[in-house]
């Protein structure tokens, strides 16, 4: 996905990546107002210094960095303890607007794969993010985050085997 | 051609929840306001007191070892056999007390703590790292061998600044 906008074109592409965005948010916040909070917040302040998104990587560790600091400032603790809490939360708004019971399926599978591996996934699938681009994003290495996307997708597909 | 494109097209055929209409209404009220204003139209941020948190602990660590190195040196002092002031050298009394014999700092932990905004959006961003360490220090008397170790935690924060490409 080439993107390249002039300012007065953040509203366009703002409109074609927000859900993805979200979603991408949604793996720090228990809802998606809080998701969009972050991503409001994370959008302004990219926008303002990089006038562009060429740098998409760079997009999404500044909505990434905004939503840890926001969960820590929340929970005053540290962003691994923080994190931990999280991981064990049940979030309670979908994420995902399923049309049928196959993909209602799809989503309760997605929900189930570790966050480390999820976040990848949205990256890659939704955000479509290059493996370099993701490894800016979450600060991990290429390999790491493609192999992260092998196991989610070898976990999925595990998951819904019995279904199939 | 790999064993997943199957699944890989359902999951794109899967999609995420909308943004509310709100949402980008939102952003351009924040985009039109002036960028000097450190908040901006977003919520405002306790980042100051965040960042600021960090140095309290930098600067309470610091007091800590301040206190700790005055209290060891009284305690060395009262130790030390009491002399005439005149009648004692400086190279006597070095040879007799206590003396430092080594300091170390062993960085046991360290943590990325992401990228650091500049409050008003201008400026250089930096990256925080937080290093957890246990410095140790040691003295020694060289008359009776006899030595003293204080060990105790710290914590650093550094702000280090950062470039794109």
């Amino acid at each position: 996905m080439e993107i390249t906008v002039s300012h007065e074109d953040w509203k366009t592409c703002f409109a074609q990546l927000a859900p993805a965005l979200l979603l991408f948010a949604r793996r720090w916040t228990h809802s998606q107002a809080d998701a969009e909070d972050v991503v409001q917040e994370a959008f302004v302040r990219f926008w303002r210094q990089q006038h562009s998104l060429e740098n998409r990587g760079l997009l999404y560790a500044t909505v990434r960095s905004t939503a840890l600091d926001r969960l820590r400032r929340e929970q005053r603790r540290s962003r691994r303890e923080a994190l931990s809490a999280l991981d064990h939360d049940e979030h309670c708004d979908p994420v995902f607007a399923p049309e049928d019971e196959g993909q209602q399926l799809l989503a309760a599978a997605i929900a189930r794969l570790p966050n480390e591996q999820r976040e990848v996934v949205t990256l890659k699938i939704w955000n479509e993010l290059t493996f370099a681009e993701i490894a800016v994003a979450l600060e991990i290495s290429q390999n790491t985050a493609a192999s992260r996307y092998r196991y989610a997708l070898g976990t999925l597909k595990k998951i819904l085997q019995p279904h199939e | 051609m790999n064993d997943f494109s199957e699944l890989e097209a359902d999951l794109k055929r899967l999609r995420p929840v909308a943004a509310s209409p709100e949402l980008a209404r939102r952003i351009e009220q924040d985009l039109a306001a002036p960028a000097l204003s450190p908040t901006a139209g977003v919520l405002p941020r306790p980042r100051s007191r965040a960042r600021s948190g960090g140095w309290w602990s930098l600067g309470l660590g610091l007091t800590g070892v301040v206190a700790l190195l005055v209290i060891g040196l009284t305690f060395f002092d009262q130790t030390a056999p009491p002399r005439p002031v005149a009648a004692a050298p400086t190279e006597t009394s070095k040879d007799q007390g206590f003396q430092p014999a080594g300091l170390t700092q062993v960085v046991y932990r360290g943590r990325d703590e992401g990228l650091v905004f500049p409050p008003n959006d201008s400026g250089t961003v930096r990256r925080r790292l937080r290093y957890e360490t246990r410095e140790t220090m040691r003295w020694r008397n060289a008359q009776t061998g006899a030595s003293v170790r204080v060990s105790f935690p710290a914590e650093q924060v550094v702000l280090a600044p950062v470039s794109y490409q």
